[in-house]
């Protein structure tokens, strides 16, 4: 059979063209997401730092909780934390102690400036020699690196240039303190970053956690551990996400290319082929046609992965020196998905073929009667049942990290039960077209005669509108609820991001100043954005509903409240950015959490804490003008409200470029579905062409087919996605109302137009091309 | 002479209740070992629904279907095609030839389909009698419609089936080329002792059989041997054919 299926396939390029376009980018996305995936999994960043030391010993810089799983069994998880752990310095006192360890090197580690600030300490670790001038011995003396192009007697952020080492590091720029200011300049007393041992340590104090090898890298680089968590999840989203629009897809041009060929099967049949040599050909085709495109989609993945990898680096959301793993594993997967897609997609179409009599050979028109046949009826009742339950679970969800993949499987589920469900609803579109003339009769009664071929259309139209919208206004819904409470939450007029706080209170005219130090922190092991403030009316308006703040309280957003479970008096314990356990008593609720993050700490409690302590100020001085403040304060940036509240709102663009590619897909799914519909009707249009439709009437009459199909698609997408933005919204604002920007929501519906009015019409004109009676007798 | 196929009383109705059509009504008839017959009947009088169940293409609503001892009644989906692989040929009016595969690969289709080893000598033979030895590696794109017809006679020799089926087999062709056609269906007959049933609708090509059998209404209405073009013609019109 598979020398016979390759014939066929050889032989009906253009039928099997849709099908292995649409497997070619399953195999490349699914590929390309993976790459990231295992990047996630596997990925390593080597030790610069720290690379001179053998081991290092530094704090767990993850939060471990035992979950009680039921039936007496218990697991350990542990989620990474969002600031570095520091060690008590009484584990580097043990440490010197024990025996075997020669030598011990402590580290603490700042942010200054742009430069990463240590004490000449830890010089050894990595190690740092001096090339010119001397170690810093003072407070205001330091010592920059090879890169920095500074030289012994100049200045750096008023500090004096005292010495240049002879080494840089590949991916920070490094500069030294006295070992004294350091320690004081890094803010954790009795603390230390990290330490190095030497020779060797066999086991990990008590307290603390032994990296050697590359792990020593993951301890240098915590945001690449963290990138490297994200990659995890959000490879895993879009590969699934990929390979379920793919599936998708796939049944649905195998679909039309069987119905395309249904008289060639049929002849088949009549010849003498049983039912299951028919299933058995088609199952060949699909596997071979699937084996090429996942070969040729994995290869051109391999590239894909890499560009997606390099948008992620220069958007910020992986650090460069989180390199990509590059294994056989990803391309190989997406081979077996690709296949599997296909055999799936063959599958399904199976059932159809059963039904494939051999009369039909016979040129007895093949009867596409319309009705439902009561496996897809009952599929397409259970996958409703699924979406709806997807739908309500969806709604319940407060975390980003949880509620994004569950938002494209609920539009993906949708979408998947519209299209089983779809020619129940082909049966009633083609109505209003009556109006439209003679041209308009012919496209509602092709419509009404063949309620399956406008299905196999709509599918991946109504895929293309739902998906789109869903990913963009998703985007808009947290932006735009965030936006809005921060500017109306907001009341200080200026914001001064960097500022020193004590300095702008003395400016004449200020009235107020609070500090905002932006971190996260676990409440067990479930993360909470908060803001660590120091708190003043006068300039923020939490929108507090119960309760009041008090200064050295916590507040809770009402999501946070709902979701924990906890009132105003309760004690809330949380994990800080760096694994400290702390508990304080809830204060007030407020309403504005999407603005200003979930919880409202005191300021002095976290900014201890956290890696980079700087943070904002909410300026409150109604007397003054911008200028005034700017040359009160200089070196200061001063913003006004409108201005601050855009910054505050979060990137998307990671998110545009990742699922930016599966609307491609979807779109590519269009224009294929589309294209092989329309080219199969060739000796259609030629009936009607020798019957006396002009060309034009012809080309009117597949427009208005098309924008019927598009119509449909945009009022199935839409409520699909409206659905879905509802129960995101209802789940992470708190309010069922999703953000629709209007003009978006225009261009995606006259993006689509376009797309599948360009798609009909080029295949069309070429179907028109061939004189009508040789595309009549042509078979 | 024995009966190769063998109709009971075999009706056939299409649609249920009020709209229901009934396209054959009781027919008995015998197809005699190594005949030659032509089924003709204005349109709808259910020549193509009683070349259907008599090849076992389609099931009769009632009645028995009899190819040699075989009831073709009882018979599932897979059993009527694994009995139409070995025992029954068919040529259809177009549309006989698989496109991608070339005039060998579509002749050898059946023996293909049920995984038997083809008899080199007897295809070669095969192709010789339909005139078309030289043309084993085309395409059926390459092929004239003549040819195309041929391909699909040799097909539907190839398994030495016990009957060949033709539905409207000249109907596509000018008449030089279906002279040609029917000429070889008469030898096919005459030299290799085959049986042929063809459903047809032009006069001149029923006078190449021995028998016509008329069909009117969903019932057989005559039965005409040594048939010639005129006979036949005159018939029809009396059936209302040609009004």
């Amino acid at each position: 059979m598979t020398g016979f299926a390759w014939k066929m396939l050889r032989h009906r390029k253009a039928a099997f063209a849709g099908a292995f376009v649409a497997l070619l980018c399953a195999a490349a996305l699914v590929c390309a997401c993976l790459m990231l995936l295992e990047t996630g999994l596997r990925g390593t960043v080597a030790p610069e730092r720290y690379a001179g030391a053998p081991a290092i010993v530094a704090a767990d810089q993850y939060v471990r909780e035992t979950v009680d799983k039921g039936k007496g069994k218990t697991k350990t998880k542990a989620k990474p934390l969002s600031e570095r752990a520091w060690l008590p310095i009484s584990v580097v006192t043990a440490l010197r102690g024990t025996p075997g360890v020669q030598r011990v090197i402590t580290e603490v580690t700042f942010p200054f400036g742009g430069f990463t600030g240590h004490g000449w300490e830890s010089a050894g670790l990595t190690p740092f020699t001096i090339a010119t001038g001397r170690a810093p011995r003072a407070a205001g003396e330091v010592v920059v690196d090879a890169r920095a192009g500074l030289h012994v007697g100049t200045e750096l952020r008023g500090h004096r240039v005292v010495g240049v080492t002879a080494q840089a590091l590949p991916s920070q720029d490094t500069v030294f303190f006295s070992t004294a200011e350091a320690r004081r300049l890094a803010g954790h007393p009795g603390m230390v970053s990290a330490t190095g041992v030497f020779p060797a340590l066999s086991r990990a104090p008590q307290g603390a956690v032994l990296y050697t090898g590359d792990e020593r890298g993951r301890l240098e680089f915590l945001d690449a551990e963290q990138a490297r968590v994200s990659l995890i999840s959000m490879g895993g989203a879009l590969a699934g996400t990929s390979l379920l629009v793919g599936v998708l897809v796939v049944v649905g041009t195998f679909a039309l290319s069987i119905q395309q060929r249904r008289r060639e099967l049929a002849l088949l049949r009549a010849v003498a082929a049983t039912p299951k040599q028919i299933r058995k050909l088609v199952g060949g085709e699909a596997l071979l046609a699937g084996s090429v495109a996942g070969v040729l989609g994995a290869a051109a993945g391999i590239g894909l992965g890499f560009w997606l990898h390099g948008t992620f680096v220069s958007l910020g959301a992986v650090p460069a020196n989180l390199r990509l793993v590059v294994s056989p594993f990803p391309a190989l997967a997406a081979l077996l998905a690709t296949v599997s897609a296909a055999w799936v997609a063959a599958r399904m179409s199976a059932r159809r073929l059963s039904r494939v009599r051999p009369v039909e050979a016979l040129g007895e028109a093949a009867l596409d009667d319309g009705r439902l046949p009561l496996v897809r009826l009952l599929a397409g009742l259970a996958l409703t049942a699924g979406a709806v339950v997807l739908t309500v679970v969806l709604s319940n969800l407060s975390t980003e990290a949880a509620a994004t993949p569950v938002t494209m499987l609920t539009a993906l589920v949708w979408t998947i039960a519209a299209t089983l469900l779809g020619p129940l609803a082909a049966r009633v579109v083609p109505l209003p077209l009556r109006v439209a003339g003679v041209t308009g009769f012919l496209a509602a009664r092709h419509l009404r005669a063949a309620p399956k071929g406008l299905a196999s259309v709509l599918s991946p139209l109504t895929l293309m509108v739902a998906m789109t919208c869903t990913i963009l206004f998703v985007q808009t819904t947290m932006g735009d609820a965030a936006q809005e409470q921060a500017e109306a939450g907001t009341r200080a007029g200026y914001v001064l991001p960097g500022a020193p706080a004590a300095a702008v209170a003395k400016v004449p005219g200020v009235e107020a100043v609070t500090q905002v130090v932006r971190t996260t922190v676990r409440v067990g092991l479930d993360k909470y954005t908060a803001q660590a403030v120091t708190y003043d009316p006068r300039t923020l308006d939490l929108g507090v509903v119960s309760g009041a703040v008090e200064l050295d309280a916590a507040a809770v957003s009402q999501t946070a409240a709902t979701r924990l479970g906890l009132t105003v008096g309760d004690p809330l314990r949380l994990t800080l950015g760096d694994g400290t356990r702390t508990t304080l008593k809830i204060s007030a609720v407020y309403t504005r959490g999407l603005g200003f993050g979930d919880l409202t700490l005191p300021h002095a409690l976290v900014s201890g804490h956290v890696d980079d302590p700087t943070g904002t100020l909410l300026v409150s001085a109604p007397t003054l003008t911008r200028d005034a403040l700017a040359r009160a304060v200089p070196g200061a940036t001063v913003l006004d409200r409108a201005q601050a509240a855009a910054v505050a709102v979060a990137n998307p663009q990671v998110t545009y470029v990742a699922l930016g590619l599966i609307i491609a897909f979807t779109g590519i799914a269009v224009v294929n579905t589309l294209a092989m519909a329309t080219s199969g009707r060739t000796k259609e249009l030629a009936v009607l062409r020798l019957a006396g439709t002009t060309r034009r009437q012809i080309l009117r009459m597949l427009r208005l087919e098309a924008l019927c199909a598009i119509l449909t698609a945009a009022v199935a997408g839409t409520a699909i996605a409206l659905v879905t933005l509802s129960a995101f919204a209802t789940g992470m604002t708190g309010s069922p109302a999703p953000y629709l920007h209007l003009g978006t929501y225009v261009l995606v519906l006259a993006a689509a137009a376009a797309l599948a009015l360009t798609a009909t019409a080029l295949p069309a004109r070429l179907a028109l091309r061939t004189r009508p009676a040789d595309a009549v007798t042509s078979a | 002479m024995t009966d190769v196929v063998r109709l009971e009383a075999v009706s056939k109705v299409y649609g249920k209740g009020q709209g229901a059509v009934a396209a054959l009504r009781e027919v008995s008839v015998g197809i005699p070992r190594g005949s030659f017959t032509a089924v003709m009947g204005p349109s709808g009088s259910g020549k193509s629904t009683f070349l259907h169940c008599a090849a076992g293409l389609d099931v009769p609503s009632s009645g028995s279907v009899r190819l040699g001892d075989t009831e073709l009644s009882r018979l599932g989906e897979t059993q009527l095609t694994e009995l139409r692989r070995h025992r029954v040929g068919f040529v259809f009016q177009a549309f006989n030839l698989v496109p991608a595969l070339n005039v060998t690969e579509n002749v050898t289709l059946p023996l293909r389909l049920a995984g038997e080893r083809v008899d080199r000598a007897w295809l070669g033979e095969i192709l010789a009698r339909v005139g078309l030895e030289d043309r084993a590696g085309h395409r059926p794109a390459e092929l004239s419609g003549g040819q195309q017809q041929r391909v699909a006679l040799a097909r539907a020799l190839v398994t030495r089936p016990e009957v060949v089926f033709g539905d409207e087999p000249t109907g596509a062709l000018d008449t030089m080329t279906a002279r040609q056609v029917l000429r070889l269906l008469r030898e096919v007959v005459t030299a290799m002792g085959q049986t042929v049933v063809m459903v047809t609708h032009d006069p001149l090509a029923a006078s190449y059989a021995e028998t016509v059998l008329f069909l009117a209404d969903g019932q057989i209405v005559d039965t005409m041997s040594g048939p010639t073009p005129e006979k036949v013609a005159e018939r029809m019109t009396g059936l209302g054919a040609w009004k």
